[in-house]
């Protein structure tokens, strides 16, 4: 192996964002609690540059030659765009935190730090072209997301939280790695591209196939799909609501760039293995996530079952990767995802300033009364969400429905429709309580902070919605290349 | 180790195989009386118990390096640990709570079920007409290397990013610690 | 002129916007200012706007002479900036909609010109996949942002505009003294926008955006008095059902796409006329799903129910958007595709089957209610399904020309319905009205002539798209079910007897007789203000004229068959089997008194019953049948049924589970019929017993116990979510050896 001096270019945003994350522990010592924003500020400073260098890296010509440091890692136009999402969920949840996390009786410093750092194990999952390469960084990513899901120590149901977590986290790791030694033993190989050499079909076994069904097993659990689902509902609710928001994008998002990558570039071969039963998994997830949204009274468990169901309709990407629809509703999917669903919380978190919590349905009631725009921008969100157009969401579930209906899933692409017609009815119930009912008129403060992040998500789902071209363009390029 | 070939196919043959064996049973014979004994400290002696026949397992694999690391690491390190914190927490209010909790029994019933695929597919699997490539075991530049030196140079060559990956892991499992294990709830000026 | 068609939706657009800032901005002000001064709100409302309404805007100038103006002491803010932003962009629309048509030509629309302006490319879908079974166009794939003027669109703009346009200047005097105001105006010209996005969108993509967001400006709208408990639930019901009807169009629109490869109109119609038979096979289920998206959005049976609810709405949007314009959305999508649709016989012969029974069955309905939006709201779900009915038997021009000629006087009804309840203080019961001809004449005599128009009395609009569609009833041929014509007929001219009657009857104890309510209310009634009355004018004339574009059996007589011809495209290589049949002169004129005939007794019956006879006849009659009456006047009960298996047997199931629905509403209404009926006629009691009774007990048992299930499996500890998980990974792998 030979290491070049762009390979460290190459690097360099997850170097700088690794520097940021120290950076941020070590401003901690000196920054007192009454100006705690300031690493709210820094931290979108850091992740700035990091976007700035992301765009340099991306103009590199070295890019193209495949993957560095002995096929670990690999830069093309699918980790990018990946890179540019997480980045993205990043300052949206660190700009939603500001206010939050400022009157919140624990530290800031280590808080942007661990989101800081759960980001960089997400830049090297969407990087990952090796499985071990892979693996670490997932592990990275979990563990920094652990310790936020606990980091309202104070209150029971964060650590509740932390600990199903941490948990159920460690069992379907263990899973995972499970598949991955099986994998690694049969064929002796790590790289994606050397396994989709290897395993080129006529020697499907059983036993590669329950290595890669445990693969699956563990990367379902990442994305939340039914049955891995369950920790799902339990941890949203406990989190503290940024960090919430962000496990409903960051993480899933970069699970989903790995479990993209893992089944296009690694196991093309094996779909009549895995095809079936992630059909399944698909439909049910779909299915479930709807019902069960439908009965909760409590709004961050009802994201978190619409998160779920969300995850489902991702599937259908997957399972089409080989139509021209597949690979690229997944992305613009993920990312409609990622501005409508953070935008949704940012509007949670908004009603949950100091004195009024956004707990219940009911929190909601009158909104479009006490604050016409919040309502009419969560509106959107909503309506983008159940995939109504013009709306980001409609575009990313056409293609995907589209993706399933080319691979010759109708029936899955018909529940796909049905489950998203039941999606609305609760997602209405947030509607309906903003504009048809009467509630307190308590003044909700205004933190400028949380204001821009809904402003990047509005304009965001408004605009993929509406004048998609360019960005859909983009995306088609950023389909995974085959290392 | 230059018979790392030979070695590894007469593996489960003669002396060897049923130290395997014998090792194998035990290891899993010390992991479930890990969770079955009510007393923590006891559990933490079986698993240092468990760690040390894993080491064994390694050694007999012709992986001494690996073996050598699960004894001081596992063994010295961690477990001489948990056994601190075990002793230093006050013991009674563990030991008062049930070593199993009311499940037991459906998941004594579940677990042949569940195990029933995983068996029959390890079970009727021919494992002959795959490629045997183990990294850990070939020469370097044309000569022929310790087992150590070829860890080595899988780490610090093949390996170094997700090596240079776990070091910032093992940082943030440290600031995890900090951050939750602080006593204080109250914010730091 | 004609490249700027885009100009037509985009008025209403800014006509939105615009409105929406100002409400937004005068109402954060007026907050902030009773929060500050008490209820001196005035002065701050009057500098704030000013400086952020944008220059180009006619309304700048209103914007601040509104709130400076003294004679202007009405407590809304802005109230003539919002009509005059409300009311010239829609104006305009109207303008630029008609000089389009007219830059076109209305010869060459009739000759099957159609005019195309492409915005922009909305969504690459790239190159050309070998997908399909059958051969669509090859090439790149996308779909754009892209409007499109043909007969269809030209006709369906044209009365959009023009009857929205008087809906909004009607409204400027209804609505005068809500609350709300701007957010009134604002939802409306955003409706106006998705409807003429819904018309004029050239592919299916963009019909569906418009589709949806009429939808959602309906909802907001119906639920517009949102502090009644009614409006609210209505607005839910609406929603809900047509989420219904939603999931059967965008199913056909995925259909569409994955047999065509394309979703423009210009290049579907013509593949499927080119090459019938290669598609024919696939197009039943595709029309069908597409059918029941018509459904929902025009509310046929059974997805009608939210109409009648809908009209919790203010009557402007009744007459507009539930009367007029949305709902006949289906009926302008089923004719749309009415290539797809005569490929198809199976799939015609449901549309004809259930626009009959719906005409039928509503007409039903509407003999026996009280409440004089109700009765129109009926009547209109009743015509809906002449229009469908047309469609059905292939005389998809004259469900058009029914299309138009409805909207001319059920919006004229609508309206005049609204003066009545104007000038009654918001009463709605017509048996506690009765002798208002005298006091509000103008309302009257307008009304009048849209109740002769609708019956079907000769030579106004109604009679003349009525009998069309009842002569392609009577010529209709189904290859399935030879005698099926010949019944549709039938039960549309039972209908359009029943029409008049409930029509007549409405007049009757409406405005003739004595006023049965109170003296202090007697003394209050007065006309409407001129902004009312005017459109109301036009309407009714409309009403009498509209009708004379299709003449029938005269020589060049049907101009509108002529306009809107090419939209039906020939069939290669088939007879057209399903296409109107021209029937012989003598043949249609015993149509034409048969149709006669039936309106003449209808309005016979009603006029004997109900203006002589002060009602005591059709008392004797429900006395008699009590138990047909009482099914009558509940609607069948549908309503309960619906509600008590979908709404509180999933409510009962899981808590709170659609919507926060209060239970006890239900239950009351339920077991209130229940008490009065028990032992009076078999058929309630039947009904209440073993399909009310079982329906609820039965399906809410069934789903409570499957949802306790259900909730059970979230029991919050860990050790189970791991066992879950394990059998996840368990059957996953169970799976695999299963179907490998």
């Amino acid at each position: 192996m030979k290491v070049q001096a762009t390979d460290w270019l190459l690097l360099s945003p997850e170097l700088f964002l690794t520097a940021a994350g120290m950076i941020l522990l070590a401003s901690s010592v000196f920054v007192g609690k009454a100006k705690e924003e300031l690493f709210g500020f820094l931290s979108v400073l850091m992740l700035g540059i990091t976007g700035v260098l992301l765009v340099f890296v991306s103009t590199m010509p070295e890019r193209a030659h495949g993957p560095i440091l002995g096929g670990m890692f690999v830069v093309d136009n699918f980790a990018l765009f990946f890179k540019f999402l997480v980045l993205l969920a990043m300052v949206l949840t660190v700009l939603a935190s500001v206010r939050f996390v400022g009157e919140a009786p624990y530290p800031g410093g280590e808080y942007y730090a661990l989101v800081v750092f759960s980001g960089v194990g997400m830049f090297f999952m969407a990087s990952g072209s090796n499985l071990i390469s892979i693996y670490v960084a997932l592990e990275l990513m979990a563990l920094a997301s652990y310790v936020l899901a606990g980091y309202f120590k104070g209150e029971i149901k964060s650590t509740e939280a932390a600990l199903k977590y941490f948990i159920l986290g460690a069992f379907s790791s263990a899973v995972l790695l499970y598949g991955l030694s099986l994998v690694y033993g049969l064929g002796g190989k790590m790289g994606l591209a050397d396994l989709a050499r290897l395993y080129t079909g006529t020697q499907r076994t059983n036993a590669i196939a329950l290595g890669i069904l445990m693969i699956l097993a563990g990367l379902l659990f990442k994305i939340a799909a039914v049955p891995f689902h369950l920790w799902t509902p339990d941890v949203y609710e406990g989190s503290p609501t940024p960090v919430t928001a962000f496990f409903s994008v960051g993480p899933k998002v970069a699970a989903y760039a790995i479990f993209a990558r893992i089944f296009y570039v690694a196991f093309p071969k094996f779909q009549a293995d895995w095809g079936l039963i992630v059909a399944l998994v698909a439909a049910a997830t779909m299915i479930w996530g709807n019902l069960a949204a439908l009965l909760q009274t409590n709004v961050k468990r009802m994201f978190a079952y619409s998160s779920i169901a969300h995850a489902g309709y991702a599937l259908l990407g997957v399972l089409g990767f080989q139509t021209k629809f597949g690979m690229w509703g997944v992305l613009v999917y993920l990312l409609a995802y990622t501005l409508m669903n953070f935008g949704a919380f940012a509007l949670i978190i908004f009603l949950e300033a100091k004195g009024y919590a956004a707990e219940s349905v009911s929190d909601f009631d009158g909104l479009a009364k006490r604050n016409m725009p919040a309502a009419v921008v969560m509106l959107l969100f909503l309506l983008s969400l159940a995939g109504i157009p013009p709306t980001a969401g409609f575009i990313g579930k056409y293609y995907l429905f589209t993706a399933a209906m080319d691979a010759g899933y109708a029936w899955l692409a018909i529940i796909a429709v049905l489950a998203s017609a039941v999606s609305l009815f609760y997602y209405f119930r947030i509607a309906a309580a903003m504009f048809f009912t009467d509630g307190v008129s308590a003044k909700i403060p205004v933190s400028y902070a949380l204001t821009a992040a809904v402003i990047i998500c509005a304009v965001g789902t408004l605009v993929i919605g509406v004048a998609p071209e360019s960005v859909l363009d983009v995306l088609h390029r950023c389909v995974p290349s085959k290392y | 180790m230059g018979a790392a070939e030979a070695a590894g196919s007469a593996l489960l043959t003669g002396v060897a195989g049923w130290l395997f064996v014998g090792f194998a049973l035990l290891i899993l014979g010390t992991a479930i009386a890990v969770v079955w004994s009510k007393n923590p400290v006891h559990s933490a002696l079986f698993l240092l118990a468990s760690f040390l026949l894993v080491a064994c397992v390694f050694i007999l694999e012709e992986a001494e390096f690996v073996g050598a690391v699960q004894i001081l690491v596992y063994a010295g390190g961690i477990m001489v640990l948990f056994l601190f914190v075990i002793m230093l927490v006050h013991q009674r209010t563990a030991a008062g709570t049930p070593a199993f909790q009311h499940q037991w029994d459906i998941a004594l019933l579940l677990l042949p079920v569940f195990l029933i695929p995983f068996l029959y597919i390890l079970g009727t699997e021919k494992f002959t007409d795959i490629a045997r490539n183990p990294d850990a075991f070939r020469a370097v530049a044309g000569r022929v290397i310790g087992n150590t030196e070829a860890v080595s140079w899988l780490m610090f060559r093949d390996y170094l990013l997700p090596f240079e990956v776990a070091s910032v892991f093992l940082l943030v499992a440290m600031i995890g610690a900090v951050v939750l294990g602080k006593r204080s709830f109250e914010k730091v000026d | 002129m004609k490249d700027l068609l885009w100009l037509v939706p985009l008025f209403p657009l800014a006509g939105f916007l615009v409105n929406g800032v100002l409400y937004l901005i005068s109402h954060r002000t007026r907050g902030e200012a009773a929060d500050a001064h008490g209820s001196q709100g005035a002065p701050a409302l009057a500098a704030a706007p000013a400086p952020s309404v944008h220059g180009e805007n006619p309304a700048h100038t209103h914007a601040g002479s509104s709130a400076h103006d003294p004679a202007g002491h009405s407590p809304i803010p802005l109230k003539t900036a919002h009509t005059v932003v409300g009311t010239v962009s829609v104006g305009l629309s109207c303008v630029f909609a008609f000089l389009a048509i007219l830059d076109v030509g209305i010869g060459r629309l009739s000759e099957g010109a159609a005019h195309v302006v492409t915005l922009y490319r909305w969504l690459p879908l790239g190159v050309n996949q070998a997908v399909g079974q059958v051969h669509g166009p090859a090439g790149e794939w996308f779909v754009d942002a892209a409007f499109r003027l043909d007969s269809l669109s030209a006709l369906m703009i044209a009365f959009v505009t023009f009857v929205g346009f008087l809906i909004h200047v009607y409204s400027v005097g209804y609505m005068g003294h809500e609350e709300g105001y701007g957010r009134y105006f604002a939802y409306l010209n955003l409706f106006m926008f998705s409807m003429l996005l819904l018309v004029l969108g050239a592919n299916f993509l963009l019909l569906f955006v418009g589709w949806e967001g009429v939808g959602l400006c309906s909802y907001l709208l119906i639920g517009y008095f949102y502090d009644r408990d009614a409006a609210a639930d209505a607005g839910k019901k609406a929603f809900v059902v047509n989420r219904i009807g939603d999931f059967g169009f965008i199913l056909g629109i995925f259909g569409i796409f994955s047999l065509f490869g394309s979703l423009d109109f210009g290049k579907v119609f013509p593949a499927a006329a080119a090459h019938p038979s290669a598609y024919a096979p696939y197009l039943t289920l595709v029309c069908l799903c597409l059918f029941v998206g018509a459904c929902g959005k025009s509310a046929q049976f059974p997805l009608y129910v939210w109409l009648p609810d809908a009209m919790a709405g203010p009557t402007p949007v009744s007459a507009l958007i539930h009367a007029a314009t949305m709902v006949t959305a289906g009926v302008y999508m089923v004719a749309r595709c009415n290539v797809l649709f005569r490929l198809s016989p199976d799939a015609l012969l449901v549309v004809a089957v259930v626009g009959g029974f719906t005409a039928l069955f509503a007409a039903t309905i509407g003999v026996a209610q009280n409440d004089i939006k109700k009765v129109l709201a009926y009547s209109t779900v009743s015509q809906l399904g002449y229009m469908f009915l047309a469609c059905g038997v292939g005389a998809f021009v004259a469900g058009m020309f029914h299309v138009m000629t409805h909207a001319f006087f059920k919006a004229c009804l609508f309206l005049g319905s609204g003066s009545v309840i104007h000038a009654l203080g918001g009463e709605q019961d017509i048996r506690k009205m009765g002798g208002l001809a005298s006091k509000i004449p103008v309302t009257y005599r307008t009304f009048l002539v849209a109740t002769l128009a609708i019956a079907g009395v000769p030579l106004l609009a109604g009679f003349f798209s009525k009998d069309a569609i009842l002569a392609a009833a009577f010529e209709a041929h189904f290859a399935s079910a030879p005698w099926l014509g010949r019944v549709l007929w039938a039960a549309a001219l039972f209908t359009a007897g029943l029409t008049a009657f409930y029509m007549l009857r409405l007049v009757s104890l409406t405005f003739w007789g004595k006023f049965r309510g109170g003296t202090e209310q007697e003394a209050q009634i007065h006309e409407s203000p001129r902004s009312m009355t005017v459109p109301l004018i036009v309407l009714a004339f409309l009403s009498v004229v509209g009708g004379y574009v299709g003449i029938p059996m005269v020589r060049g007589g049907d101009r509108i068959g002529e306009f809107l011809h090419p939209i039906l495209l020939p069939l290669a290589g088939a007879g057209a089997h399903t296409a109107a049949h021209e029937a012989a002169a003598s043949t249609e004129a015993l149509l034409m008194a048969a149709s006669v005939a039936a309106a003449a007794i209808g309005l016979a019956l009603a006029y004997v019953w109900y203006a002589k006879g002060e009602g005591a006849v059709p008392a004797r009659i429900a006395a008699r049948f009590p138990g047909v009456y009482r099914a009558v006047s509940n609607k069948y009960y549908v309503d309960e049924a619906y509600d008590s298996v979908f709404v509180q047997g999933l409510a009962k199931g899981g808590g709170r589970f659609l919507w926060d629905f209060d239970a006890t509403v239900v239950d009351g209404a339920v077991n209130g019929t229940r008490h009065v009926t028990v032992g009076l006629s078999w058929l309630s009691s039947f009904f209440d017993q073993y399909v009310v009774d079982g329906l609820v007990n039965g399906v809410a048992n069934t789903l409570q116990a499957g949802f306790r299930g259900f909730r059970r499996a979230q029991t919050g500890r860990v050790q189970n979510y791991a066992l879950v998980m394990g059998g996840g990974l368990f059957c996953l792998v169970a799976v695999y050896l299963l179907f490998r």
